[in-house]
């Protein structure tokens, strides 16, 4: 009975987690617009406009749910739910603090590549079910991309598995810090499983690490769909994408399952690359500041702040960066990202074969 | 009656209910999309035989990779030639009774001699592995067997598999490229 009420109690924590990151993160965004622009961002709701996204998400709760004449009903109403159940999904497998997380699986990091494509087909649904021909030209973008630039972030994601021998993600966050049960080296030459701290991170393990992160993080800004490369819902020329002819509760949800998405990826480039639970101070000396500051709650703050981190660079970049056009778009992915993250994949093999052991 | 005889029966009725519908359905962009639950199902039988590498590869390559390709190539194709496909007679087989008949014999005949041939008691091999306490468990790290097993026993079908892919992408490749001596 405990057992039945804990696995209903997960995904209602999950949910409404994303439900306030997602209030939050948008007035975020808002406000970070303003600050780039030059403006002051909402202003009017509450006090500097803190209340405008739950006065936003109570309109939208109130409005009328239409389909359009000649849209595929079915299709069209279950696009957003199964866009916003396959982002909620890979939730399921991340760790928030040291063996604090919800499915502890052997294939946690496969699956939430997985997830990520049953993302594509929902927005395809959504595209084919609206039955507009700007929303299915917007899902036909975004789906290109999606396919596209998920070979760029699978090869930087295997090279970090190279290293680190393991698809379980609670693994792969222990092994980054002081707690670790595996010998770490930092760049592979210093010893560093009693210091910790920063330099314990795998994007630290080996030089190419970097780069590898770089790959990854450009790749799921795209995967995302977020600006420079949101040409699946570019407003200028496609009106909104494939969520042209969504309103009301549909239209918070793919809002949720966007802002969700965007949580999602910050936090598994935070697990994979940055440490994940583990803390950023090294013991120094007698100042043991790893040891100090990993714990539980410590573990909880260190995942969120990174990924919260993370999230507000992604707002940065978006307000900052003109959109791609579709052939920049691609030759970055596959004349770019992809030849580079195969020689990341290359240089992690021979540094796991030569180097580590 | 479990939860995971429940879950069991909950997605083998999904698998056969839902393809039964893929091939039945006029609407061929619905039959896609219902081509991704039956996927789907067949992802959750295949964890109830421990497989949870398969069933994640099933969801990560037919999904995110086949069943996309299907849906451009239908969203694609030329309006007339999916109304001349979409024509169908109406009846689930398509063929005179004289023809149907011998094939639901035949079909019946195989699942008959299935029941037939069917043994209740568990095999032998089986009861071994579990008097050795050789069973593999759900807890168990099943990829690190699979990666060794790819690398060891089977390294010779696993290479020619590669090769085949290899030739698939470069044909691929080749069919795809502007013929630059015209």
């Amino acid at each position: 009975m405990l057992d039945l009420f804990i696995h209903i109690l997960v995904p209602v924590a999950i949910f409404t987690f994303i439900a306030i990151f997602t209030l939050f993160a948008v007035y975020a965004e808002r406000k970070i617009a303003g600050f780039v622009q030059d403006r002051l961002g909402p202003m009017e709701t509450g006090k500097y406009g803190s209340l405008q996204t739950i006065a936003d998400i109570l309109k939208l709760l109130q409005k009328e749910l239409i389909t359009p004449l000649l849209a595929d009903k079915i299709l069209f109403r279950l696009a957003p739910i199964i866009i916003f159940v396959a982002v909620f999904t890979g939730f399921s497998v991340m760790p928030w603090s040291q063996d604090f997380i919800p499915v502890n699986t052997h294939t946690g990091l496969f699956l939430i590549m997985a997830i990520v494509s049953i993302d594509a087909i929902g927005i395809l649904m959504a595209g084919w079910g609206s039955n507009n021909k700007f929303s299915l030209l917007g899902s036909m973008r975004a789906i290109a991309q999606m396919v596209s630039y998920e070979i760029p972030v699978g090869l930087s994601l295997i090279a970090a598995v190279m290293l680190t021998q393991t698809l379980n993600l609670n693994d792969i966050a222990t092994n980054q810090g002081v707690l670790a049960t595996e010998e770490i080296k930092f760049l592979g030459v210093w010893s560093i499983k009693n210091v910790g701290g920063i330099f314990a991170w795998n994007i630290f393990q080996a030089p190419h690490m970097i780069v590898t992160y770089i790959i990854f993080f450009i790749a799921t800004l795209a995967e995302c769909n977020r600006a420079p490369f949101d040409i699946p819902e570019a407003e200028s020329e496609l009106v909104g994408g494939f969520h042209t002819e969504y309103g009301g509760i549909q239209f918070a949800f793919l809002f949720l399952a966007e802002y969700a998405m965007m949580f999602l990826v910050s936090m598994l480039g935070v697990v994979i690359f940055l440490g994940a639970w583990n803390t950023p101070l090294p013991n120094m000396g007698a100042l043991k500041l790893a040891n100090w500051t990993t714990g539980f709650a410590w573990g909880i703050f260190w995942t969120f702040s990174k990924s919260l981190f993370l999230v507000g660079v992604q707002m940065w970049i978006r307000w900052t960066l003109p959109r791609l056009r579709a052939d920049q778009l691609m030759n970055l992915c596959w004349k770019v990202l992809t030849p580079l993250a195969f020689l990341c994949m290359a240089i992690s093999a021979i540094w796991r074969i030569l180097v580590i052991v | 009656m479990n939860v995971d005889l429940f879950l069991f029966y909950a997605f083998a009725t999904l698998a056969i209910g839902s393809a039964l519908l893929v091939v039945s359905l006029k609407n061929i962009a619905r039959a896609l999309f219902l081509f991704f639950v039956v996927l789907f199902a067949m992802a959750g039988l295949y964890l109830f035989a421990l497989a949870d590498f398969v069933a994640i590869t099933q969801i990560m390559v037919y999904v995110g990779g086949v069943l996309i390709l299907l849906l451009f190539a239908f969203m694609l194709s030329n309006k007339e030639l999916l109304n001349d496909l979409q024509q169908t007679t109406g009846s689930l087989f398509s063929l005179p009774t004289w023809k149907v008949l011998p094939l639901i014999l035949f079909f019946l005949g195989i699942m008959i001699y299935g029941i037939i041939e069917w043994q209740q008691s568990t095999p032998a091999w089986m009861t071994t592995a579990i008097q050795n306490n050789t069973v593999i468990k759900s807890t168990d790290n099943n990829i690190h067997q699979l990666g060794i097993k790819f690398m060891t026993q089977y390294v010779l079908p696993f290479e020619v598999i590669s090769i085949f892919l290899m030739m698939a992408l470069i044909g691929a490749s080749h069919l795809s490229r502007k013929d630059l001596q015209k």
